[in-house]
């Protein structure tokens, strides 16, 4: 209670300093969403991790020049060291034996231990304003002040601008970047566009989520809003509302525990966003595709039992007690009773001092699913040249699928057969 | 008559070794062409050399007797449809519109012409029933005819196609080579890229045969022969890959300055 009170008390802004925060992480964010959706369409989701990482030295040497925390400095020492680590994995995949995952490898790790060497050498040097450079290794949004605020908007306002203006191309460019070319859009600029605006809004993200982290921050959004959406306007709007949304929690959860970095809070929320995508997104939504299967089961299970009831000579009504039909079964005693209990409220079957007999319905259900088993296994022996005592396997999966209309189609298809390769009748 | 496609000593050289060789040729307008050639011959490559996307090492193309540049609107380049990722969040519609935008450009709206061309286009390759379809949901040979559809509204005089005929069923196959020969009776030309030699003669009336060097170029009737086609398939020229193999060892240079 006490934490949701203290989430609250964020949101009321009651603390002058908390407005940075809360202006600050959004803006960050919602612009990482943005650039995001096209980091990841184009399938460059290690690209940001290498210029995360690739930014640190880049901070650490614009403070060893600029002898003071300045973030414009700071951005553009950042922005320069981020697009020469994008530029080298690049030129080395294109240039030497060396593939990309290697390269991508290389680059990250020689470029991050620079910078923590360089950070390690800053905060030995003794210069009293260094302190808190090192919060962007995790990133820590209350360090934020009004001046880095306007900055960011001044930034982040152009590079919507840029993505918005270069929409089409860069879609185009995403999709299919041979035929981008052969129309004569101009690719390299392109490209241009998006490295630029990649870099420098993982510069300036890193203050608020670190560089460790800040490839979750660009790739998350835009592969949670993926599952939700499959037109690219909305992908990338969504993405935008998830990372605004995770960037606003995260640095209020973060604020609202002094002394937490920003960066992991911030990563949590979104991670918790895709989770939940992953989950109930309308597409291929894991939650979706449980209930499908569930769906089936109990199909499979309805049909398996009502054809228990199959009476082969009269093709009429059935009564059995439960022993009678359990020794019939392959099945478990309890999926059986589950079978028959769903048989029961379809009306498929009556029960009365335990003699289940079946009903029209019933008898109609029995009918069809042997029908369609019998069919299938006339199709596949004579389609797939099985040998008949082959054929029933199959059939026992494949009866489950046809539908009315597949159904039609087997029937033309083998000239309403009477017989099956076992030379039983086809009931109809 | 102009020719449609010429090329003078087209080399590209993928990690120091020629790809494509030293091809030379002159082909007709109006008529449906076939690049032929063994897996590896370069065939995708010299369409993406011709049609700019790869630059050529040595060696140039006109179309039209242009450059490409002049005559870019005119021409059409319909990819390999394995080469893009159809998971992409886009319908059928939006892949058909980027027909356009080689008129539009980047900035420019569509029109409601755009928007007729864009329907027509679909109509032609029979998509219209899957016009807002998202394209991760379409067969292959369905995609294909979206790419047809991209290119169509395009409305070119040359269309550069590779291999359109690959994993589609085979009435998209009749479809798109019933199409293909509506266009050329518009007098459109049509380079096709493909690898079937049963349907090869049926197919096209003129033909270019690759094996990383230029093997024939002429009427079908001419080239299409045992020889011609033995000399294509017939394996790599044991000296000419041997020469290959020593320029990438040994980092020699093509041409010197």
């Amino acid at each position: 209670m006490e934490f949701f009170t203290e989430i609250l008390s964020f949101f009321t802004f009651s603390e002058p300093n908390v407005k940075v925060v809360f202006w600050g992480s959004l803006i960050l964010c919602s612009i990482s969403g943005l650039v995001g959706t096209f980091t990841l369409l184009r399938k460059r989701s290690l690209i940001g991790d290498v210029i995360s990482h690739a930014v640190l030295p880049g901070i650490a040497l614009a403070f060893i020049i600029g002898q003071q925390k300045n973030p414009l400095y700071l951005i553009i020492g950042a922005t320069i060291t981020g697009w020469i680590s994008t530029y080298l994995v690049d030129y080395i995949t294109k240039h030497s034996k060396i593939k990309n995952d290697t390269a991508i490898a290389l680059i990250l790790s020689v470029f991050f231990g620079v910078g923590v060497l360089l950070l390690t050498h800053i905060q030995h040097s003794g210069n009293a304003s260094q302190s808190g450079l090192d919060q962007f290794i995790f990133g820590r949004a209350s360090a934020m002040n009004m001046s880095d605020v306007w900055l960011f908007s001044i930034v982040g306002t152009i590079i919507v601008i840029l993505i918005v203006i270069f929409f089409r191309g860069l879609s185009l460019l995403s999709f299919d970047e041979n035929y981008s070319q052969s129309i004569g859009f101009p690719n390299e600029l392109l490209k241009l566009v998006l490295s630029i605006t990649t870099v420098t809004t993982v510069a300036m993200g890193v203050q608020a989520v670190g560089v460790v982290l800040m490839s979750a921050l660009l790739i998350t959004p835009a592969a949670c809003a993926k599952f939700w959406t499959n037109k690219i306007i909305p992908m990338a709007i969504l993405a935008v509302v998830i990372s605004g949304a995770s960037g606003v929690l995260g640095s209020a959860i973060s604020y609202t525990y002094n002394g937490m970095p920003t960066g992991p809070w911030i990563v949590v929320v979104v991670s918790l966003f895709a989770f939940i995508s992953a989950f109930i997104g309308s597409k291929n939504g894991l939650l979706k595709k449980h209930l499908q299967r569930n769906k089936n089961n109990t199909k499979i299970l309805r049909e398996n039992t009502i054809k228990l009831f199959f009476n082969p000579t009269t093709l009429g009504e059935t009564r059995y007690n439960f022993e009678d039909i359990f020794a019939k079964s392959k099945m478990q005693r309890a999926t059986l009773k589950k079978g028959l209990n769903l048989l029961k409220s379809d009306k498929l079957i009556t029960v009365s001092n335990g003699i289940f007999t079946t009903t029209n319905l019933g008898i109609e259900e029995a009918k069809t699913i042997v029908r369609k088993h019998r069919l299938w296994e006339l199709y596949i022996s004579r389609f797939m040249h099985l040998q008949p005592d082959h054929v029933h396997d199959d059939a026992e999966g494949i009866e489950h699928v046809i539908t009315p209309e597949i159904e039609r189609e087997l029937e033309k298809e083998l000239d309403f057969p009477t017989k099956d390769p076992h030379d039983s009748d086809i009931p109809y | 008559m102009k020719p449609s496609v010429e090329t003078h000593n087209l080399t590209v050289i993928y990690d120091k070794k020629p790809a494509i060789w030293n091809i030379d040729f002159t082909l007709p307008t109006g008529k449906i062409i076939g690049i032929m050639g063994p897996n590896g011959s370069g065939k995708s490559t010299l369409l993406k050399a011709i049609m700019g996307i790869i630059e050529p090492n040595i060696g140039y193309s006109k179309l039209f007797d242009q450059d490409l540049e002049d005559v870019r609107n005119k021409v059409s380049y319909v990819p390999q449809r394995q080469s893009v990722d159809w998971d992409f969040p886009a319908s059928v519609w939006d892949v058909v519109a980027m027909g356009r935008y080689a008129t539009k450009g980047l900035f420019k709206r569509l029109s409601k012409e755009d928007h007729r061309m864009i329907e027509e286009s679909l109509n032609k390759v029979n998509m219209t029933p899957f016009t807002n379809r998202q394209i991760s949901q379409l067969s292959g040979g369905q995609q294909q005819r979206v790419f047809l559809a991209r290119a169509l509204a395009q409305n070119a005089d040359l269309y550069l196609m590779d291999e359109p005929f690959v994993g589609v069923d085979a009435a998209t196959e009749q479809a798109i080579i019933n199409l293909l020969k509506s266009m050329r009776d518009e007098g459109k030309t049509l380079l096709v890229v493909h690898h079937d030699l049963h349907t090869a003669q049926d197919y096209f009336e003129h033909m270019v045969l690759l094996n990383s060097r230029l093997v024939a170029e002429g009427p079908t009737s001419e080239v299409f022969t045992k020889d011609i086609l033995t000399e294509t398939y017939g394996g790599t020229l044991t000296t000419l890959s041997k020469v290959a193999s020593v320029l990438q060892e040994k980092d020699f240079p093509m041409r010197h300055k």
